[in-house]
């Protein structure tokens, strides 16, 4: 890493730095408004769904007998998922010290707190009586997933916060700093509390980078244990298509495939909206861009393990279950996501020209999608399978299919992790600041410093 | 190959016709006549209709009561004209061989049981004094008691006779026990002259965790009598406890009962994350500290 020793230089670069990346912050626009307006809507729609199904009850869901567990939960594994991304980008590739990863982590990181914090939403969401939440932990039994997986989320939802407020810090000083007329006093207000008086001296940076490897370090057990406990509320039962040993390992590759999907979009919207070429670099899209093909090897690799094997014996009760998804009511789903979600990403992804910003954005969108499918896959045709047919039931409990409430909730969900990313992208710059002026050699003594202007 | 599959054809024409045209059952001419080896009396007439009860009364349905399954042909009843219609021997054939709706009981009934069917059949025909008569049900009364120490239940029986209950001697009394999904017969004992009986409950009768088993006293059918029930005698061995794996600790259980790895494991890992957090937390309060310097 190259010195810049004149001061004179640093500054001007440390200046223009901080212009770009508080862009964000500052732009306030036509489309701002629109967006906001356009969350607001929708997650307004999708509350108001959620006082009908409140107040009528869990009756006005698709989810009977058989099927108890629908979209909701399918959703629920699918932001669980997502949210892994900032465990793999912002803790291990640090870790191994990869430096292309570094101005990603924050995108990730704003992706893992949203992700996580809906797929505790849905939760409760999908309960019919909400207000007995609390129950869970007062009379939650040790002995059952379903409790390991919610004191997991809940640990893997403070870990990410604390992930993204450290290295936040400095830059939270930064913007304390230089930061004058064009953002309201709110927000200046807000940047103080945050910036804990951070006046960048040794022992204060010492202690950030002691307090993150910490967090580094914790989150890589939390974060395989977040999405592998969500798998054993599936793998500990002995439900086709559910009982294998293999569905912990296959969630947490599945997970990097949908969220290194989404973090790619993220990336590819802030570039575009926020002028940031020159910081979200062809060379970060070309890097995920591997990433992905990478983790999307390893996932197919499971899924070959998953189907492939079971497929091959096709047991009796597995047999039905595998049948229905290779050619039976759920094969044209099932085929589009592995090929469309899975298979091409691969293939296009291994050329240089489909690693680009825009064609890989495009495929991204795709391969979140599938992602979102491919949990719906996981959930749904299993619960239709059960090993004992539920008597005297009518015919339409047999099949699920998710009636409009269910459809409202779940748009809610996904606006409801927009708004948390735009708002935590129109308080925050999206790329740390501090680290990055470091990364093109300005000494730490400039960032500090108060602009005489 | 052509003549085979002609006989085939002309098989299967032969074997639809029958099935289409057989209302008719006729019994081949050698078989009508053969005379039943098994004599017509009250002791053989009693196991036929023990069988019938078993094999035939689901189709049939009781004699007399004319309450058989609605199959097409309707299986008649034992008493109708068109059973009585059948000679001994035409009996013995129809029910060796079966036909339609009818099963054929060659196999699962031997000869000799097939002739007491027959036995029981003719019980009703006109030719025949009838040897067992289906007499209205007899009121009757129970007392029992068990005697705990010697695993034995006592019991008095009496019918109702012209109005006034005496001593009911010679009569099968049953004695079960009642479990979740109906009584299980533990045996019969006759009364003697004065109407009474003892039963030795067998030794390897299984009761509850405390070996109390609840006794039911019955007379057989054709007696209209209240049982009586004995409930929570002690007279029977200790259930056994299902022995779980590790004591009573089992996966998926109430918090009384998980396994100590369970728990510790969970614990021990939930613990070590929120130490290693509360651990960052107090960094970034020192952080705070560190800005007066
Ligand atoms: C599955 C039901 C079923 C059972 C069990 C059954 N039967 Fe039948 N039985 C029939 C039917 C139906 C017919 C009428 C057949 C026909 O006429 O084609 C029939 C006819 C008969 C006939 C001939 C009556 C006649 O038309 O001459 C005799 C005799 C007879 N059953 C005796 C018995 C005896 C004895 C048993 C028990 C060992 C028995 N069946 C058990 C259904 C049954």
């Amino acid at each position: 890493m190259k010195k810049i020793e004149s001061a004179e230089e640093s500054r001007k670069l440390l200046d223009k730095i901080t212009f770009d990346l508080t862009r964000s912050i500052v732009k306030k626009d036509e489309m701002t408004r629109f967006w906001f307006f356009i969350l607001i809507m929708f997650i307004g729609v999708g509350l108001w769904g959620w006082i009908i199904q409140i107040d009528k009850g869990l009756g006005v869901t698709g989810m009977r007998d058989y099927v108890s567990w629908g979209m909701y939960i399918a959703n629920f594994v699918f932001f669980v998922a997502v949210s892994l991304i900032g465990f793999l980008l912002s803790s291990a590739l640090h870790l191994l010290k990869i430096d292309w990863a570094k101005p990603v982590s924050r995108v990730a990181e704003q992706v893992a707190i949203a992700g996580v914090a809906l797929a505790g939403l849905i939760i409760v969401m999908d309960m019919g009586r909400p207000d007995r939440f609390l129950n869970v932990f007062l009379h939650g039994r040790f002995a059952s997933p379903i409790i390991w997986d919610v004191t997991v989320v809940t640990t893997y939802l403070v870990i990410s916060v604390l992930l993204f407020y450290l290295p936040l810090i400095p830059d939270l000083a930064l913007l304390r700093d230089r930061m004058g007329s064009e953002v309201p006093k709110w927000k200046m207000k807000i940047y103080t509390i945050l910036a804990l008086g951070w006046n960048g001296n040794a022992k204060q940076y010492k202690t950030v980078y002691h307090a993150m490897r910490i967090l580094m370090l914790l989150i890589i057990p939390v974060g395989l244990s977040i999405h592998t406990v969500t798998s054993w509320l599936f793998a500990a039962t002995l439900r086709s298509g559910w009982d294998t040993t293999i569905l912990g390992p296959y969630f947490v590759a599945g997970a990097f495939v949908a969220g290194s999907a989404a973090v790619i979009i993220l990336m590819y919207a802030y570039r575009i909206r926020y002028g940031l070429k020159d910081y979200f670099e062809d060379i970060h899209f070309d890097q995920m861009g591997k990433l992905l093909v990478f983790v999307s090897l390893v996932y197919l690799y499971f899924n070959i393990n998953e189907f492939l094997v079971p497929g091959y014996k096709m047991k009796s009760a597995e047999g039905v279950h595998l049948t229905n998804l290779f050619s039976g009511s759920f094969s044209s789903m099932f085929w589009i996501v592995q090929i469309v979600g899975l298979v091409l990403p691969i293939i296009l992804l291994l050329c240089k020209y489909f690693r680009k910003p825009l064609p890989i954005a495009i495929i991204s969108v795709f391969v979140l999608v599938s992602a979102w499918f491919k949990r719906y896959l996981i959930v749904i045709p299993t619960m239709e399978h059960p090993f004992l047919p539920v008597q005297n039931v009518p015919e339409n409990f047999q099949t699920y299919s998710p009636t409009s409430i269910e459809i409202m909730i779940t748009l809610f969900s996904f606006f409801a992790a927009l708004m948390i990313i735009s708002v935590l992208a129109k308080l925050f710059p999206v790329i740390t600041i501090w680290e990055y002026a470091e990364e093109k050699g300005i000494d730490k003594k400039y960032l500090s410093e108060t602009p005489k202007n | 190959m052509n003549k085979k599959l002609n006989i085939l054809i002309v098989a299967i024409l032969f074997l639809s016709a029958q099935h289409v045209f057989g209302q008719e059952w006729t019994v081949p001419a050698d078989k009508e006549n053969v005379t039943n080896p098994s004599e017509y009396n009250l002791a053989n007439v009693k196991k036929g209709k023990d069988i019938y009860q078993l094999n035939c009364k689901s189709c049939h349905g009781d004699a007399g009561k004319n309450n058989a399954l609605p199959l097409v042909p309707v299986p008649p009843d034992v008493v109708s004209e068109k059973m009585q219609a059948n000679t001994e021997g035409g009996l013995f054939y129809k029910i060796t061989a079966g036909k339609g709706g009818m099963p054929q009981f060659e196999t699962t009934l031997s000869e000799d049981d097939r002739w007491r069917l027959v036995n029981y059949i003719m019980n009703y025909n006109s030719k025949n004094e009838p040897v067992l008569v289906d007499a209205p049900p007899v009121k009757a009364k129970l007392l029992a008691s068990v005697n705990e120490a010697d695993k034995i239940v006592e019991i008095f029986a009496e019918y109702e006779n012209k109005g006034e209950f005496v001593k009911l001697s010679g009569a099968p009394i049953i004695i079960s026990a009642k479990k979740a999904f109906g009584n299980i017969e533990l045996g019969k004992v006759l009364s003697d002259e004065n109407g009474r009986a003892e039963f030795a409950i067998p030794e390897n009768v299984i009761g509850d965790e405390e070996g109390f088993v609840n006794i039911v006293v019955a007379l057989e059918e054709n007696f209209e009598v209240v049982p009586v029930i004995l409930d929570k005698a002690k007279v029977g061995k200790l259930k056994e406890v299902p022995k779980l794996i590790r004591g009573g600790e089992i996966l998926w259980s109430t918090n009384e009962n998980i396994q100590p790895w369970l728990l510790l494991t969970y614990l021990g890992a939930v613990g070590a994350a929120w130490l290693a957090i509360g651990y960052v937390v107090f960094q970034i309060l020192k952080i705070r500290r560190y800005s007066k310097e």
